[in-house]
């Protein structure tokens, strides 16, 4: 069951009613979310036309206010994330449909480059990074929900960070003539697999590898997406190489590249809005702005429709690898800055 | 040992204890004495600079600072300190000065009229420094070449602008030598520098976090002219936008005091103004600020604070307040107001606090305004303005007579 198989009329006629009852469920849930859409004159029940037209949330919201859908006795698992931008952690609740429905989705998405069966792993990681199960860093849970998707892992990193040769050419010898999973952060994968991989004259071809993280560490190297799998398939043979985009905050939600790369696509329950930031309007392909993800997963906490801090751009819509709108994202927004009569910085004076 | 770089006048990194030793040595032309001639020379020359109108272009709010320093104003400001009968006024000796690390003129102001009551200074410049703090410190490098060799001798002897980088050496030795420490930069610098003991006759003078908010007469709104309520909009958007909102001279509140119907219709022109004058001045709000003040309008509406948003493009976002008795104080973004009705200014006295500086009004008489703050009895608010000088420096702030707190009296009876 593939789920990138929506073009965007279909998303727009299935997804809309979905999107505008979930709206309205969380506005019977979440007084906090019900206030905000009533201060902004939105009536209950208000119809909407287009996805588009659905009322957002910066998605910094999760960092400042507990948003929530469902009552305290029902939070099964609450995930928190620090972002780059500003102070405070995410608060995300999930309830077991919740926590459960975003496994399950996040695993019928990446089923679309990995197939039905779960694959030899590596991962571009310390296995230090989820070995304190209470306190994860973003990292260490981003590891962690993927190697549900992998057997017989093998950290590519040592305890102490270095790069384990061995252990990688070890699996490699035992499982690299099939297909492979290899999950990474875009830099980590970048510094210790691709150079690792070059230096050892190591074989990817059998490869498939699943990363995320953006590119401004890469930046100082010149190396962009495009960049990126053009030395990947050179040097090391791995031509399979599938970025993702997605968000604590949209949990289980991923938005894939494609087979052909550097275009990211929606699943069949999210779509994707790029927004002018001075009109807040719907941008044409070709035209950069704000994005804004949208998906009916989020039934336990109003973030269905989420306005990020990133900037992005429609690559197209219905001509790419999959349907739907598939885009790229151009970077993150920089940060908004006040000058005042209050130091805002810590240790400002000493 | 941190050294400290030596930005006005400009020489060689210096260790704490040396620059210490250097502005407490006698000046070789004498001490300086309150309203020293040689220190409004050098002051004026330096205002001069600031009002060359290539650099006032440039940074306007440098131009309100050679505004303030010119020699006519420095003389009214000096007569003040005139004293009569038993009472002679003399310098408080040495002034360590901290100011805000994001305000770059403040530090001018605060150096200034320390300068004036004829202090030995050493001010700490924020390594942040931006653009027009950059000019300000090249103004006064220059203004040296241009004053007298007395002037310019005891000024090189006695004020030092340094920066350094966090150092509990430095800000402990420089803290232990001063007569008196001034700590701008809100409730975080206060803090963080009373670390640090004073000597047992110093004191500090501190500028904490503060909060200011405006108040309309609906009866003054009708009563005006066109013209009248365009220049209301206009001094609002100076009061308001100069600093991205975050000055604390900022309003963040709007008040409409008079009748409900009033206050409403005023209210509506007043913001259609404003959103006119914001269009005129073609402000624009970067992204990210566009999406805090929607972070920050949400937010306040979630806490139940705000019964209705809405934003006239990026630049205003106007929240009509639930109770409004409730204000917020916070920052919640550059050109974000809080809206509220009051049938009277009586009505806001009990919502006063000790924290709330400014107070920018449009509209009502002297009289109204003498009573509202005389029954606020010093429960707060510092001072009160008309729209458009908000954020205007005084010599008089946050409730303290600067040339006096810079000064001492010492009184004869023969």
């Amino acid at each position: 069951m593939s789920v990138f198989t929506r073009s965007q009329a279909e998303r727009e006629a299935q997804l809309l009613p979905e999107l505008a009852e979930l709206t309205a469920h969380h506005r019977a849930s979440s007084e906090g979310y019900d206030r905000i859409l009533t201060s902004l004159g939105i009536a209950p029940n208000a119809p909407f036309a287009t996805i588009a037209d659905l009322p957002w949330l910066p998605v910094r919201m999760f960092k400042t206010h507990d948003l929530k859908s469902i009552p305290d006795d029902e939070v099964f698992k609450t995930l928190t994330s620090s972002g780059t931008t500003g102070a405070g952690a995410s608060r995300i609740y999930l309830d077991k449909d919740a926590a459960g429905a975003q496994t399950k989705q996040l695993g019928a998405t990446l089923q679309e480059v990995l197939g039905g069966e779960r694959l030899p792993m590596l991962m571009v990681d310390t296995i230090g990074i989820i070995k304190n199960r209470r306190s994860f860093s973003a990292r260490g849970a981003g590891v962690l929900g993927m190697a549900n998707f992998g057997r017989k892992h093998t950290y590519v990193l040592d305890e102490n960070d270095q790069p384990d040769v061995e252990a990688v050419k070890k699996f490699l010898a035992e499982y690299g003539d099939k297909p492979f999973l290899i999950f990474g952060f875009t830099f980590m994968v970048w510094l210790y697999l691709y150079e690792v991989a070059r230096d050892h004259g190591l074989d990817l071809s059998n490869g498939i590898l699943i990363h995320s993280g953006g590119w401004k560490k890469l930046i100082d190297r010149a190396v962009d997406n495009t960049e990126f799998r053009r030395r990947f398939k050179e040097d090391t043979g791995l031509t399979r190489i599938h970025n993702y985009y997605g968000m604590i905050e949209q949990i289980g939600t991923v938005f894939l590249e494609g087979p052909s790369g550097n275009s990211l696509y929606c699943p069949d329950f999210a779509d994707v809005v790029i927004r002018d930031p001075e009109t807040w309007q719907e941008q044409p392909v070709g035209k950069p702005g704000v994005i804004e993800v949208v998906s009916t997963l989020p039934r336990s906490y109003p973030g269905h429709v989420l306005l990020t801090e990133d900037l992005g751009v429609y690559n197209g819509i219905d001509d790419g690898d999959w349907p739907g709108k598939h885009f790229s994202v151009l970077g993150r927004l920089p940060k908004a800055e006040a000058r005042g009569c209050s130091d805002t910085f810590s240790g400002a004076a000493a | 040992m941190t050294s400290l770089e030596q930005r006005f006048p400009v020489a060689e990194p210096v260790e704490v204890g040396s620059l210490l030793d250097e502005v407490r040595a006698e000046p070789s032309g004498g001490r300086l004495t309150v309203g020293d001639p040689r220190v409004v020379e050098f002051v004026t020359k330096f205002a001069r600079k600031l009002l060359a109108p290539a650099l006032a272009r440039r940074y306007p709010e440098l131009a309100s600072l050679g505004f303030f320093l010119r020699k006519g104003e420095l003389a009214k400001a000096l007569s003040t300190l005139e004293t009569s009968g038993d009472s002679l006024r003399f310098p408080r000796g040495l002034v360590f000065h901290v100011p805000p690390a994001n305000v770059d003129t403040i530090f001018v102001y605060s150096w200034a009229l320390s300068a004036l009551a004829g202090n030995s200074n050493v001010v700490r410049v924020s390594s942040r420094s931006a653009g027009a703090a950059e000019a300000v410190l090249e103004a006064l490098n220059a203004a040296l070449d241009d004053v007298s060799p007395e002037a310019a001798d005891v000024i090189r002897a006695t004020q030092r602008m340094v920066t350094y980088d966090r150092s509990d050496e430095v800000s402990g030795a420089l803290s232990l030598a001063a007569d008196l420490r001034v700590i701008w930069g809100g409730d975080g610098s206060v803090a963080a520098l009373r670390k640090y003991p004073l000597a047992p006759h110093a004191r500090d003078l501190t500028f904490p976090d503060r909060s200011s908010f405006a108040v309309a007469s609906v009866r003054g709104w009708q009563e005006a002219t066109p013209e009248q309520r365009r220049g209301a909009a206009e001094g609002f958007y100076n009061d308001s936008y100069w600093f991205d909102q975050a000055a604390c001279s900022s309003p963040r509140a709007v008040f409409w005091v008079g009748d409900a119907a009033g206050a409403r219709v005023a209210g509506e022109e007043f913001r259609a103004l404003l959103a006119s004058v914001l269009e005129a001045k073609q402000h624009v709000t970067e992204p990210a600020m566009a999406v805090q003040k929607r972070v920050s309008a949400y937010g306040a509406a979630v806490d139940g604070l705000v019964s209705a948003i809405s934003f006239d493009g990026n630049s205003l976002a106007t929240l009509e307040l639930t109770d409004a008795t409730v204000m917020p104080r916070e920052w919640l973004g550059a050109g974000t107001f809080a809206n509220a009705h009051l049938a009277s200014l009586g009505e806001l006295v009990p919502l006063v606090l000790r924290k709330d500086q400014t107070v920018a009004q449009f509209g009502f008489t002297r009289d109204e305004l003498v009573e509202f703050v005389t029954e606020l009895a010093g429960r707060g608010v510092d001072r009160v303005v008309p729209f458009g000088s908000a954020l205007t420096f005084a010599g008089v702030w946050d409730g303290y007579d600067l040339l006096a707190e810079f000064s001492r009296l010492v009184t004869v009876q023969s």
